[in-house]
């Protein structure tokens, strides 16, 4: 435990009751949550080991009424965290004691699909897989499939930037949103983008994606749709070193071959997925793949083949190549069920989330195992390593006094290789509060002033999620930021815009 | 711009010397590359122009990893050649601005990404903000920053390489960026319907891209639009295109299947290999409406709108104006020519292109109009406001590409 949160502001909690009946005149009902039973389900997202009951919970139901919570919460200095579905693995969705918890759970709807434009308009509160489920009559689909698709809201997977298996090919959540609507902390309303593949003005859509709900509350994202691909095979080849598993990586890509997915496991990982799913899986490699080609059947099958021949190449000591639907789903089976697997053999374990260049894997997997030794605690790899995006599984014990914080400092220093490979702290799970201390391994001071600034543009009063991402919080005026009033700067003696 | 002095920088620090010049004495700086963009947008209101030519060192190419970093003034045309040695490309197909703005050179990769221009295969592969993974720059408070990375799948902090996409300069001043590459394909075909109206041509387009064939160009041109010769396709009668992209076999495939769910249009012909690279290369510069050809003096406008509605918007603005449109990304893109208008038409192009749930920017148009009417679209208040306190937090002194984007009175 060892991130700090703002201390809270005493003042605004000892205005809890009035903050309560403001919000009930604002959603009316069972939309205002405060008794602290009820608090319980809120006081934490994904990453669990961090908790906190909010100050009072709010579930409204309209755009309307978003706005009118935020600007009554903007005019009364209180903070205020959105919230999803909480899956969150990174805390962006951590409450606070002295702020409001905005929950977007109510807003369910699908607004328009239409398939003439390829986009669905969605309220934020729809799940990922819902939307893909909508569309699947006609054959579409939402291509971006973080692996909590079922329980995970397209509003979170906006604010994360969520990726998924497919994203290598497919892109990740910004590359397929055009349009949201977003209520900003003031409580103004502003729509963004729309069905057209580009918007006016700036690219805000660009910086709302992954913006962890320190910009704006979303409340209405227009979704690009495919058309799912004929067919889909996947080969699983083992290799005797994850040397030789990297470089087949790199070979297929180089090779011209983007595959919808192509995901690595390590030793660990795999006898833990085949101890759980049986699906089969050699065990004993030191490393096994996952390529998954799809697309027209004569398309997938010459690249299967192609794509085999490589990995013959590069060492492979088991190729195996699906032949039917079911096979296919059994190779994913263990790579689908590796987190829940590692769960059976650890009581706890922390899920780290780097992005290293590609051609960098063994370097990175022969530091990470220097660290599991340096730390004594073991660890499992699960890789989407078409991108290069590691999920190192670092194992302990929470009813081990220390092991936690070791494990935290150990997944610290597994980040701070990935960036000194040339890589980043969080490919798809965000900064939150679980890697917010580590930005300036990865940012100067400058670099991140500048990012403050943009927050600025959206939420000058720095109430929107504040702790998050950022591991100093400045106000605007400390950054240089200036009060823009009316269109016009506070001092007149400056160059207009 | 007459008289200006020009700032020749030879390097990042450079860079931010002369910003942090700038900076102490109020003079607001135009950011240049080639200058083969300087004619798009309203005139800048600069002191001194920012000269980044010289920066255009390759600093990393690595092919096996799809990834590429260059100075911001590293040449385009070098770049593409570079990455075509290696059987690469950058995927959204960068418009090359020559042909239609009569120019001589085809710009930087900085003046690439300040215009986002894309190409047709915008639609499958997505725009230049796609593929734009990390940058360094100066901000207007004279400072040098960095952001994003050299990897695609990044998502610590926010996404300003999106932001500067399409910023025109107005934000801050790139000294080097960071692009993902991807491998050109093997094979392409392109299918083309003639004759046919917009409106069927819209909906065939849609057919098309509704189809899960993998459609990487969706484009139509009116019969009237084509007065010229045109990359060899035939004059007098519209043609409507649709690419395929891949390896052989599964190209093959897909064109077969095409053609069964194309047949109810029409007619269905194919090109392949260097013919429907000339094709779609002419569609990507709009060569109907080039500077040298028939309609060569006429203004410009680029709209983007919902593709299904595209041609219907793009033939109502076209009847009422008197001008021509040509469509690309399935109706999506509208590139429409107008005859001289007092306002080159724009308060009849932002009207219906907003209407239609679209924007229009007048791409070509001499700069005395461009500096009296509004070529980019007028936004809403709250995203107008928006849009302002974004530019004040990169850049609060309005030093870069001054009154490129809006005119003061526009903006108070």
């Amino acid at each position: 435990m060892s991130i700090l949160m703002p201390e809270f502001d005493k003042a605004v909690m000892a205005r809890r009751g009035d903050i309560v009946t403001a919000l009930r005149a604002i959603v009316p009902g069972e939309g205002v949550i405060c008794e602290s039973r009820e608090l319980v389900p809120y006081e934490t997202d994904g990453l669990t080991a961090y908790r906190q009951p909010p100050l009072v919970v709010v579930l409204p139901e309209t755009t309307a009424q978003v706005a009118a919570v935020l600007r009554y919460c903007h005019d009364n200095g209180i903070k205020v965290v959105p919230r999803g579905a909480g899956t969150s693995l990174s805390g962006g969705a951590l409450p606070l004691g002295d702020g409001v918890l905005l929950g977007l759970g109510k807003f369910k709807r699908i607004r328009d699909i239409d398939f003439d434009n390829r986009v669905v308009v969605t309220e934020p509160g729809v799940t990922n897989l819902a939307i893909s489920q909508a569309v699947a009559h006609a054959g579409f689909y939402y291509a971006p499939d973080p692996s909590s698709q079922i329980a995970c809201t397209i509003g979170g997977n906006v604010a994360e930037n969520a990726g998924g298996v497919h994203c290598l090919k497919y892109g990740v959540t910004s590359n397929n949103v055009l349009g949201c609507e977003i209520v900003l902390m003031n409580g103004e309303i502003v729509r963004i983008g729309g069905k057209g593949c580009e918007q006016p003005g700036y690219d805000l859509l660009g910086v709302v994606n992954g913006s962890e709900g320190l910009l704006g509350v979303i409340t209405e994202i227009t979704v690009r749709i495919l058309q799912k691909p004929a067919t889909a095979r996947a080969l699983m080849v083992g290799f005797a070193s994850v040397e030789a598993a990297g470089a087949c990586v790199a070979e297929v890509i180089g090779g011209g071959i983007i595959p919808g997915g192509m995901e690595m496991m390590d030793r660990l990982a795999i006898h833990a997925a085949e101890a759980f799913v049986h699906a089969g899986y050699p065990l004993d490699v030191e490393a096994l793949l996952l390529v998954e080609l799809d697309g027209p059947v004569a398309e997938v099958d010459a690249l299967i083949g192609r794509v085999e021949a490589i990995a013959r190449g590069c060492g492979a000591t088991t190729v195996q190549v699906s032949h039917s639907e079911e096979e296919r789903l059994l190779f994913w089976a263990g790579r689908k069920a590796a987190f829940p697997a590692v769960g059976r053999i650890s009581p706890d374990y922390l899920c780290m989330d780097g992005t290293i260049p590609r051609g960098k894997l063994p370097e990175a997997l022969a530091r990470i195992r220097e660290l599991s030794v340096k730390y004594g605690l073991q660890v499992a790899n699960v890789f989407h390593a078409g991108d290069g995006n590691l999920h190192p599984l670092i194992l302990y014990d929470a009813n081990v006094p220390g092991e936690m914080d070791r494990a935290e400092a150990c997944g610290a220093d597994i980040l701070r290789a990935c960036v000194d490979l040339g890589g980043v702290l969080t490919g798809e799970h965000g900064v939150g509060i679980e890697k917010r201390d580590l930005m300036p391994t990865m940012f100067s001071e400058i670099d991140l002033k500048q990012q403050q600034r943009l927050k600025c543009a959206f939420d000058s009063g720095g109430l929107l999620n504040p702790g998050k991402v950022f591991p100093t919080l400045h106000c605007c005026a400390e950054l240089g930021y200036m009060h823009v009033h009316g269109g016009k700067l506070a001092f007149p003696d400056l160059p207009r815009f | 711009m007459m008289d200006l002095d020009i700032l020749k920088v030879r390097d990042a620090s450079d860079v931010e010397d002369a910003v942090r010049a700038a900076l102490a004495a109020g003079r607001p700086l135009e950011i240049v590359g080639h200058g083969s963009k300087r004619v798009l947008g309203r005139p800048v209101d600069a002191a001194a122009v920012l000269d980044l030519s010289a920066l255009a060192a390759v600093t990393l190419y690595e092919p096996h990893e799809l990834v590429l970093t260059v100075a911001a003034g590293a040449a385009l045309t070098d770049v593409v050649t570079l990455l075509a040695d290696h059987g690469q490309q950058l995927a959204f197909e960068p418009m090359d601005v020559r042909p239609l703005l009569g120019g001589e050179d085809a710009g930087t990769i900085g003046g690439m990404l300040g215009a986002a221009l894309s190409g047709p295969r915008r639609i499958k592969a997505g725009g230049a903000r796609d593929h734009f993974l990390g940058f360094s720059a100066v901000s207007g408070f004279g400072e040098t920053f960095k952001a994003g990375g050299r990897v695609v799948k990044n998502v610590t902090g926010y996404d300003l390489c999106k932001l500067m996409a399409g910023s025109w300069g107005t934000l801050a001043v790139m000294t080097e960026v960071t692009l993902k590459v991807l491998p050109k394909a093997e094979a392409e075909t392109t299918l083309m319907l003639r004759g046919l109206d917009a409106a069927t041509a819209n909906r065939a387009m849609t057919a098309a891209l509704g189809s899960p064939h993998d459609v990487s160009g969706a484009a139509h041109l009116p019969a009237s639009g084509l007065r010229g010769p045109c990359a060899g396709l035939a004059a007098g009668a519209a043609t409507t295109l649709v690419r395929v992209e891949g390896i052989d076999v599964s190209v093959a495939d897909r064109v077969a299947a095409l053609r069964r769910e194309l047949a109810g249009f029409g007619a269905v012909e194919a090109i392949e290999g260097e013919p429907s690279k000339a094709a779609w290369q002419a569609i990507r510069d709009v060569v109907p409406f080039a500077a040298g050809g028939a309609l060569g003096a006429w203004p410009v406008w680029r709209i983007v709108c919902p593709p299904a509605r595209g041609c219907a918007l793009g033939e109502e603005l076209a009847r009422e104006s008197g001008g021509e449109a040509v469509y690309d990304c399935g109706g999506g893109l509208i590139w429409l020519a107008l005859p001289p208008l007092p306002d080159a038409g724009a308060a009849l192009v932002h009207a219906r292109a907003g209407a239609a749930g679209g924007h229009a920017m007048l791409f070509r148009a001499a700069a005395p109009l461009r500096a009296s009417v509004a070529v980019f679209p007028p936004l809403a208040s709250g995203l107008a406001a928006l849009n302002r306190r974004v530019k004040v937090g990169f850049d609060p002194h309005d030093l870069f590409n001054r009154g490129r984007l809006h005119a003061m009175t526009e903006a108070s």
